[in-house]
């Protein structure tokens, strides 16, 4: 198989099959908590997209070409949290800069994901599964637009339960977003057998 | 008073504000490890570990600590916390270590570590800090040990590896698998809640501006800025 | 062994130089806004550091905009009305916006930038807000939570404000903060004696500023506030007064009584004093002295779960009980209310209920 349709199968892999949230429960918190409504979902969501595929790809080449040949890879837990946060801060400070639209729409949700596992966990999976560098970016991507479509779509469906339904005290909250995410990995489980890769 | 505080603190953090079931904290480990009893009860010992400590530590420096690289010298601590159970782990439970995967890295990114850092190690003793930090990580771990015991069993029919039920079971596997995990632990809120919150709740939620007679002030609510 | 893990330590100290080093540049050059032109009212101008919120900025230049909440948008007291463009409003300033001030530009000015060249108006009173250097004169236990602090005013030496103002107390850096902050108290000190300023401050669990009062604040240090501000002060007519305060609210409340008692101000007042237990009341000599000095003024105060054993035989019940069983119908009658938002609202509901219209109730809610 060559390298560019592994590639589009990690991506594929990691948006439906095995989706960073669904599947591999990363990224809960702020999603337990930001989902209750969708414009908010949908800003997270982007701002997770664009940090998690540049961290990715950032973190690869700093395993590959730092960590690796100086044989400091116990060390990665470090490197990549601190690589993350500079990036966050960094993109705090352009995008204020250039565009007051899209600082109102992203910027108030990046100190929220430096802490975000799902961020940190994209580079811990990428390394483990020993990806190429495409396949890290193809992973980083698909990770984080499966994050995004698992928020946005929660959002909308929680959006509807608030209108008509009872939810009984103790799910309120949590409980209720926990058994509707149940629901969703079920049915993202589904998509296994398209794709055999892990 | 010096003992109740650390009653207090207990307390607290096992029961009316469990960082799993309360604060809806480290819910990414807490659905991700509980398909096998051993494996919880390896990630629950790294948890404390760390939580205990870096709590510990964050406490010891709280008044050397510049305040604008306050979350990054926190995340350092922790992470080099996560950095002694991740080597201790593969040194001597490396099949475990394995199963655990990226989880045990992720303890770094748990919001209960970055959570008690910050809300109590800051501002509190050092002595104190670890019974918090120590407390807050049993009272997740029994959280833990209860829905992946729970998992387990219904999963695989077994329980610490050692199958007990017969072979009339016919495992569930959804419960080893994600969906399971998230329905376990939305039981486990659900019947928490329903049975012990609603006191707390003050039933069906009566408004609570109408009894808001003795709390009025003309400052602002404070809070950490 | 050794030379690995000296290896381990260098690469990790200079990736994280390098991020530092890129941080810096990055706030230097793309962070940097440069020096800004701000236009006060047309006339005043200064020109300032870019890119900080607003508020901050007019406040490193000494020009105070009220704020209880010291800039973290969460008691919209902080509008100013800006003339040039700014870009739209942030979604963290809707909530404090109605929609005539939307038309008329008025934004949260610790919400918004200074990043470029800016024309804003604010009210000719701010102009004569005024920074003070104090003293604590006095720290005083009122309840378990509550305390009085007296601060005596040494440059300027004298402060000229309205009975029911608050001013501004400065927290400096500490513990818990390494930026000074802001928070506003009224005075409850009488306007007369103008070179001394009274506080009642209330402990907020993991506050800022109170955690600094109740456990680093002593008496002999020195405080700056700033002010006065506010509008909650008594209206110059001849109808019955209905204040309505409980905890630290009484600040203003008696500030304003006093004042009256010594301008002889013979109003018919009550007091609604709402708490929860005994353990909540405090001052309750100064209020019956006052009764004695005021013959029309009234201190009610009204427990809403007082303790079996302290036997308390006065008003009980939520506080909004007890205004609807004491109130008569609307005749001629203003009303001041100080406290939370939740007590404010439920306040309002009974005394419109009474007929009070709504430009009669006047009300300083802090958050």
């Amino acid at each position: 198989m060559t390298e560019g349709l592994f590639a589009f199968g990690v991506f594929f892999a990691a948006i439906f099959t095995n989706n960073i949230l669904l599947t591999n429960y990363l990224g809960m918190c702020s999603f337990l908590a930001v989902s209750k409504e969708i414009k908010t979902s949908v800003g997270l969501g982007m701002a997770v997209i664009f940090v998690m595929t540049c961290t990715s790809v950032i973190n690869w080449l700093i395993y590959y070409y730092v960590l690796v040949p100086y044989d400091i890879v116990y060390l990665r837990f470090i490197a990549f949290i601190i690589v993350i946060a500079a990036f966050v801060q960094l993109v705090e400070l352009v995008i204020e800069r250039l565009s007051d639209a899209l600082y109102a729409a992203l910027g108030i949700f990046l100190p929220l994901i430096t802490v975000n596992c799902a961020i940190l966990g994209a580079s811990l999976f990428m390394v483990i599964r020993e990806y190429t560098f495409l396949s890290g970016l193809a992973y980083g991507a698909g990770s984080g637009i499966g994050w995004a479509i698992a928020i946005i779509a929660m959002a909308g469906i929680r959006t509807k339960l608030s209108i008509r339904s009872k939810v009984p005290f103790g799910l309120t909250g949590a409980g209720i977003t926990l058994v509707i995410a149940g629901i969703m990995a079920l049915a993202f489980m589904g998509f296994a057998g398209m794709i055999v890769i892990t | 008073m010096k003992s109740y505080k650390f009653r207090q603190v207990i307390k607290e953090n096992v029961g009316i504000n469990n960082p799993v079931f309360v604060q809806i904290l480290g819910i990414c480990s807490t659905l991700a490890v509980t398909n096998v009893l051993k494996n919880t009860v390896v990630m629950c010992a790294g948890l404390v570990f760390v939580t205990g400590l870096s709590n510990l530590t964050v406490s010891i420096l709280r008044k050397y600590i510049p305040g604008r690289i306050r979350m990054m010298v926190e995340t350092l601590i922790i992470a080099a916390y996560v950095i002694i159970v991740d080597v201790v782990f593969k040194a001597f439970i490396p099949d475990i270590s394995r199963q655990l995967g990226p989880y045990v890295g992720l303890i770094i990114t748990n919001c209960i570590i970055m959570g008690r850092a910050e809300a109590f190690a800051l501002s509190n003793p050092p002595g104190l800090s670890l019974v918090d930090g120590l407390t807050s990580g049993l009272g997740y771990a029994y959280v833990l040990l209860i829905i992946a015991f729970l998992r387990e069993l219904l999963g695989s029919g077994s329980i610490w590896g050692f199958r007990v039920l017969g072979d009339w079971w016919t495992n569930w596997n959804i419960m080893i698998m994600a969906p399971g995990a998230f329905f376990m632990l939305a039981l486990f809120i659900w019947v928490v809640k329903g049975n012990f919150m609603k006191e707390k709740q003050g039933a069906s939620g009566a408004p609570q501006a109408a009894s808001a007679g003795s709390s009025p002030q003309p400052a602002s609510a404070g809070g950490k800025s | 062994m050794l030379s690995s893990f000296l290896i381990a330590v260098i690469v990790m100290c200079a990736l994280a130089t390098f991020l530092a080093l890129l941080m810096v540049i990055a706030d230097l050059t793309v962070g940097n806004y440069g020096e800004v032109k701000i236009t006060i009212n047309e006339e005043t101008e200064m020109t300032v550091e870019g890119g900080k919120p607003l508020l901050s900025t007019l406040m490193g230049e000494k020009l105070f905009i009220p704020s209880a909440c010291g800039g973290r948008g969460s008691c919209g007291f902080c509008k100013v009305k800006v003339v040039s463009d700014i870009g739209d409003y942030v979604a963290t300033e809707l909530p404090w916006i109605t929609e005539e001030e939307k038309k008329e530009n008025i934004r949260l000015s610790c919400q918004i930038k200074a990043k470029k060249d800016l024309a804003i108006r604010i009210p000719e009173e701010l102009f004569n807000v005024k920074e003070y250097r104090t003293r604590v004169e006095r720290i005083r236990d009122l309840t378990y939570d509550i305390k009085e602090v007296t601060l005596k005013l040494i440059d300027p030496g004298e402060i000229k404000f309205r009975a029911g103002q608050y001013i501004q107390f400065q927290t400096p850096e500490y513990e818990l903060s390494s930026e000074s902050v802001y928070r506003a108290y009224s005075c409850s000190s009488v306007p007369s004696r103008k070179d001394f300023v009274e506080l009642e401050i209330r402990l907020v669990p993991n506050g800022i500023c109170t955690t600094y009062v109740f456990e680093y604040m002593k008496e002999g240090d020195e405080v700056t506030i700033n002010g006065p501000y506010g509008e909650f002060f008594l209206r110059d007519t001849d109808a019955e007064i209905v204040f309505i305060a409980g905890g630290s609210g009484m600040a203003p409340i008696k500030s304003i009584l006093l004042d009256m008692a010594e301008k002889g101000i013979d109003r018919k007042a009550t007091y609604f004093f709402g708490a929860r237990t005994t353990r909540d009341l405090f001052l309750l000599d100064e209020m019956r002295e006052l009764e004695k000095r005021l013959p029309r003024f009234t201190f009610i105060p009204a427990l809403s779960a007082p303790a079996e054993e302290d036997k308390w035989t006065g008003e009980t019940g939520l506080i909004t009980e007890v205004l609807d069983k004491h109130l008569k119908e609307g005749n001629n009658q203003e009303a001041y209310l100080c406290g939370s938002p939740g007590m404010i609202d439920a306040s309002v509901g009974v005394l419109t209920k009474k007929g009070l219209p709504g430009e009669l109730i006047f009300y300083d809610k802090f958050a």
